[in-house]
């Protein structure tokens, strides 16, 4: 077996936009703050980078991701989709979601979002307290979350809301609430995130000196479950460890990620699987428009896994999926049989009721999944 | 250079004693150099100390010798100095070295005056009937106190004050003097070279290539190359390959008479077979009488080295081998532990000694350890009348099997600024310490003598008088015997299973306070599991301390996509490799650390 054949070529494309009016205070995502001056040169550089596919490459799944793809004006916005659709044209019964914040989302910007078949909006939400996104550094409101979330439900397939819990001081009841607010809306899909302290961020720092508390482990553990069991009472499927969908409503983009299947990438940041090698261009939005618009290549990490790597990472990336991973389908995709690979600590976390094993499927149990941090070293291997 | 040819009444063997860092390395540099034995070119900054770990140290731990002519009034003589280690984990060894000699320079610093090893290693050369020689060095030091410090030097240790030569070994001043105070003081050796041939082994070590390096000094007789002979403790009999003596390098020659010193080489394979204060005689009917004085080395604290998990067991015993081979005082044997699996029981002569043992197999081979905590050797008798060595805690009997629970008392004197006095009383009777004197060296400096548990000495003693002395207090010790005390065996339980390598042997009245230090350090060693671990201290089925170290609760990565993925893999894999470094017990992770936490002995916690 060549390492080729294993790899179809992708179906799946993600776009890097880096741009935000400001940084929240939690957030190390790859982003570039109040430089919009760099814009223009962005989507040259874009254009440049996708044209060194050659051909186009029709696509099943568009992500369109940020930073905020919805901070640019209706012009760039314009010029972007254009170049990203010549390159990745949509196949039929595609999905295109595109990353938005509640205060950029107007009525103008969906309908141009949807001439270009963009048809899935994911709402960067995060909360309906005002004190809560006041502390979360977000510039909108709750009003303003209505009223975006009115413009895309209107043209957009499918409109999914991100929520953040934990945040300091947040109680459980407060979580409660927004959960309660988010269903008011009736999205099509719902990401829950606790909220995590990253390393340079602000958030971190004032950790450290102790400006900020961590929410209890106990309390971030309840607000969790509170989140699947709101949302699965309102008829959600969990089917990833933070993602919610109304039947039919799943992000078929990341399912791709999680699945081990192959998608291409550009932008600053972004990283692309493709013929079993993994790539990530720089992260440095103005590193990566000095090496692309100089025409050098803008990976600044790759890495080629072996069979058994890219096996063991499958595994434990499916099983992040509720509905787990068939052993069939693996040894069939992978070559390797999960028993031979893991078969070991697979029966201690059994036997520990952290997962399920029937034998042909294995998937984590809601305890599992909960402490799942702790089990995946023990399927990897160095 | 040509060797001359010294007639026994020119030789005078002698060593240097002191406390660490008065500038016993440095004095040997420059006597080196102003007897010209080594060109200032070649000198490399205190060249006795060859040991890559002794530099790293500044400490002497092997003893050397070397040999040094000097012209003074148209006659040539030899000097030989043999170094002794500074520290007192190798007391031992400093009592071969003396033996060898028939002066000592009792060196002392000019500015931080006599402490204990000065008094310690003073007294010894005293026992072994050496001419002592009392050196203050370092004047050239603008804070140097010299005239206090010869006062001390007279409270202490009897000497004359008008007999003390001044140098400072760094500068170069009195280094001609100290010269002739060592020809005109030091007699020469009264070996009689037509007498049989007796020798003292004072050290050895292991060439790769030809084998056991045996130092020796002649006491009567001459050996010659080619010749047989005889290890009287050891009984074995070899032919002289090579011999000659140190200068510094090894210089071959073709005899060493009575009176000198050297080295032997004999194609000795195997460095057991070298035991240092044996005697080397003939073979034979004829052989001299064996010296007195052999005794084994005496190894004080044992420890267990395990390699952590996944790492091999063989390749660490391979390791200690090597490491033993040049270091017979260092002892090691297979043994099991529930907890730990295959490992070794080492004995070391001390704690320093344990360190460096350590330090070396880290560096020089490969492997992740697991270290035990170290424990003295206790001794008890069964109600059947046998006495048992106790190395490990583990090997303690039932309770009710036991008649009498012995530990190694020692006597330690500490010698420090008198304002220091009451701190350090303190520090001693908090350890059981018993008084046993007490002495004004000096108007402002002070020597105690306790008698303490070896155990309370070994762990942090010293640590602690540093601390409270800020630094000029110092310490020495001798073990006085074995004597019965209230003492039981403390086991540490995890999730209802005894780590066997965690027990440890306490006294009762202290075993609530150390119980529960060492689970409380234990919990916060060990990390959260995915369910709760409970560890408790336990004498017998009795549990006197208990903590949990909590279940972890959420610990799960909200957002993981295209981006993400190679990050998460990579820090969940080397999450992985940390685990490595842990004992799995039961299912229970515990890091090499958490096994020296039985150490902690809840002194801050004390009321
Ligand atoms: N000022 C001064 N420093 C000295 C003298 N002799 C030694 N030292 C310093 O004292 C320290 C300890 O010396 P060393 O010879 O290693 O001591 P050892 O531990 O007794 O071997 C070193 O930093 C030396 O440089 C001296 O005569 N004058
Ligand atoms: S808007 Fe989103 S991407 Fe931009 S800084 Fe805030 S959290 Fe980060
Ligand atoms: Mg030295």
């Amino acid at each position: 077996m060549t390492t080729n054949s294993r790899f179809a070529p992708p179906r799946a494309a993600y776009i890097h936009v880096p741009f935000c009016r400001h940084r929240c205070g939690y957030c190390n995502f790859t982003l570039i703050a109040g430089r919009d001056d760099l814009v223009d040169s962005y989507l040259q550089a874009i254009t440049r980078e996708l044209s060194w596919l050659e051909t186009p490459r029709e696509v099943d799944t568009l992500f369109i991701g940020g930073g905020t793809p919805t901070h640019l004006t209706c012009e760039q916005l314009q010029q972007l989709c254009a170049t990203i659709t010549e390159w990745f044209p949509l196949a039929d019964g595609h999905e295109a979601s595109v990353e938005a914040n509640p205060l950029d989302l107007t009525i103008e910007k969906v309908d141009l979002l949807a001439s270009y078949g963009l048809n899935r909006i994911s709402l960067g939400a995060q909360s309906f307290s005002a004190s809560k996104l006041a502390l979360l550094e977000r510039d909108h409101r709750r009003e303003q979350i209505v009223s975006a979330f009115e413009a895309a439900r209107e043209t957009m397939q499918s409109v999914s809301l991100d929520l953040i819990f934990g945040v300091p001081d947040e109680t459980l009841d407060n979580w409660e609430i927004d959960l309660k607010l988010a269903l008011g809306l009736s999205p099509d899909h719902v990401s829950t995130y606790g909220l995590m302290f990253e390393r340079g961020t602000s958030f971190w720092s004032r950790l450290m000196k102790e400006d900020l508390t961590q929410v209890a482990e106990e309390v971030e553990r309840q607000m969790y479950l509170a989140a699947i069991h709101r949302l699965t009472q309102a008829d959600f499927e969990q089917y990833e460890v933070s993602n919610f969908a109304r039947p039919g409503h799943r992000c078929r983009h990341n399912e791709v990620y999680w699945a081990g299947e192959t998608y291409f990438a550009a932008g600053p940041g972004a990283a692309r699987y493709i013929d079993g090698r993994r790539e990530t261009n720089h992260r440095s939005t103005t590193t990566y428009l000095n090496r692309v618009l100089a025409n050098q290549s803008p990976v600044a990490e790759s890495e080629t896994l072996d069979a058994e790597d890219s096996a063991r990472e499958r595994l434990v990336f499916g099983l992040r999926r509720l509905e787990g991973v068939d052993r069939g389908g693996f040894a069939t995709a992978t070559g390797f049989e999960i028993d031979q690979l893991v078969g070991k600590p697979l029966s201690k976390f059994a036997h520990a009721k952290l997962l399920e094993d029937d034998g042909s499927r294995i998937r984590m149990t809601q305890e599992g999944l909960l402490v799942s941090d702790s089990i995946w070293p023990e399927f990897l291997r160095r | 250079m040509a060797v001359p040819k010294v007639p026994q009444e020119n030789i005078r063997n002698f060593c240097i004693v002191a406390h660490i860092d008065h500038g016993k390395s440095t004095l040997a540099d420059r006597l080196l150099e102003q007897t010209g034995t080594v060109s200032s070119r070649e000198m490399k900054q205190q060249l006795l100390d060859d040991m890559e770990l002794e530099r790293e140290r500044g400490i002497t731990i092997k003893a050397r010798a070397v040999v040094l002519y000097y012209d003074r009034d148209g006659k040539t003589y030899e000097l030989n100095l043999i170094d002794t280690p500074g520290h007192v984990d190798f007391h031992y060894e400093v009592s071969r070295s003396l033996t060898c000699c028939e002066g000592a320079l009792l060196l002392v610093d000019a500015f931080q005056g006599v402490e204990a090893q000065t008094v310690a290693n003073g007294f010894a050369a005293m026992e072994h009937n050496l001419a002592v020689v009392p050196v203050i060095n370092k004047i050239d030091l603008s804070h140097a106190r010299p005239d206090e410090v010869a006062e001390e030097m007279e409270h202490s240790l009897a000497v004359e004050q008008e007999a003390i030569v001044r140098v400072s070994a760094k500068a170069g001043i009195g280094i001609g003097e100290l010269l002739d105070a060592i020809i005109d003081q030091i007699p020469p050796p009264s070996g009689d070279p037509s007498k049989p041939l007796q020798a003292m082994v004072f050290d050895s070590h292991y060439d790769d290539y030809r084998g056991a390096i045996t130092y020796v000094r002649i006491m009567d007789g001459v050996v010659r190359k080619g010749q047989k002979i005889r290890f009287l403790k050891g009984e074995s009999t070899h032919e002289v390959m090579e011999l000659g003596q140190f200068a510094p390098q090894q210089r071959a020659c073709e005899e060493l008479r009575a009176g000198q010193v050297g080295y032997l080489v004999c194609n000795i394979k195997s460095i057991d077979d070298v035991h240092i204060g044996d005697t080397i005689s003939l073979p034979g009917d004829n052989a001299a009488p064996a010296l007195p004085g052999y005794k084994p080395p005496q190894r004080m604290v044992y420890c267990g080295l395990y390699p952590s998990d996944g790492q091999d067991f063989t390749e660490l015993r391979d390791a200690l081998t090597k490491l033993a081979i040049n270091d017979p005082s260092f002892e090691f044997e297979a043994e099991t532990s529930e907890a730990l699996g295959f490992g070794f029981r080492c004995g070391f002569l001390g704690l320093l000694h344990m360190e460096i043992i350590q330090q070396r197999l880290e560096q020089e081979s490969d492997i992740d350890l697991v270290q035990t905590a170290p424990n003295v050797t206790y001794e008890i008798v069964t109600k059947r009348g046998e006495t048992l060595q106790i190395h490990r805690p583990q090997e303690v009997p039932d309770a009710g099997e036991i008649e009498e629970f012995r530990q190694p008392i020692v006597r330690v004197s500490l010698i420090q600024p008198t304002e220091y006095i009451g701190p350090v009383m303190k520090l001693c009777q908090d350890r059981r310490g018993v008084l046993n004197g007490q002495e004004y060296l000096s108007p402002t400096r002070t020597m105690l003598t306790y008698e303490l548990p070896l155990a309370e000495v070994i762990y942090d003693l010293h640590d602690k008088l540093k601390s409270v002395t800020r630094g000029y207090g110092t310490m020495n010790y001798e073990v006085i015997g074995y004597f019965p005390a209230d003492l039981a065996r403390l086991d540490i339980l995890v999730n209802g299973n005894r780590v066997d390598a965690l027990s440890f042997i306490c006294n009762k009245g202290d075993a609530d306070r150390r119980g529960r230090a060492v689970v409380k350090t234990l919990k916060k060693e060990i990390e959260r599991h995915m369910f709760e671990v409970a560890v408790q201290a336990a004498i017998g089925t009795r549990v006197i301390a208990r903590e949990t170290v909590s279940a972890l609760r959420k610990n799960v990565t909200a957002k993981c996509y295209g981006g993400d993925i190679s990050r998460k893999r990579k820090l969940w894999a080397k999450q992985k490799e940390g685990k490595k470094r842990m004992k799995s017990i039961g299912s229970v992770d515990i890091p090499q650390k958490a096994f020296m936490a039985v150490l902690d002995t809840g002194e801050g916690n004390k009321k």
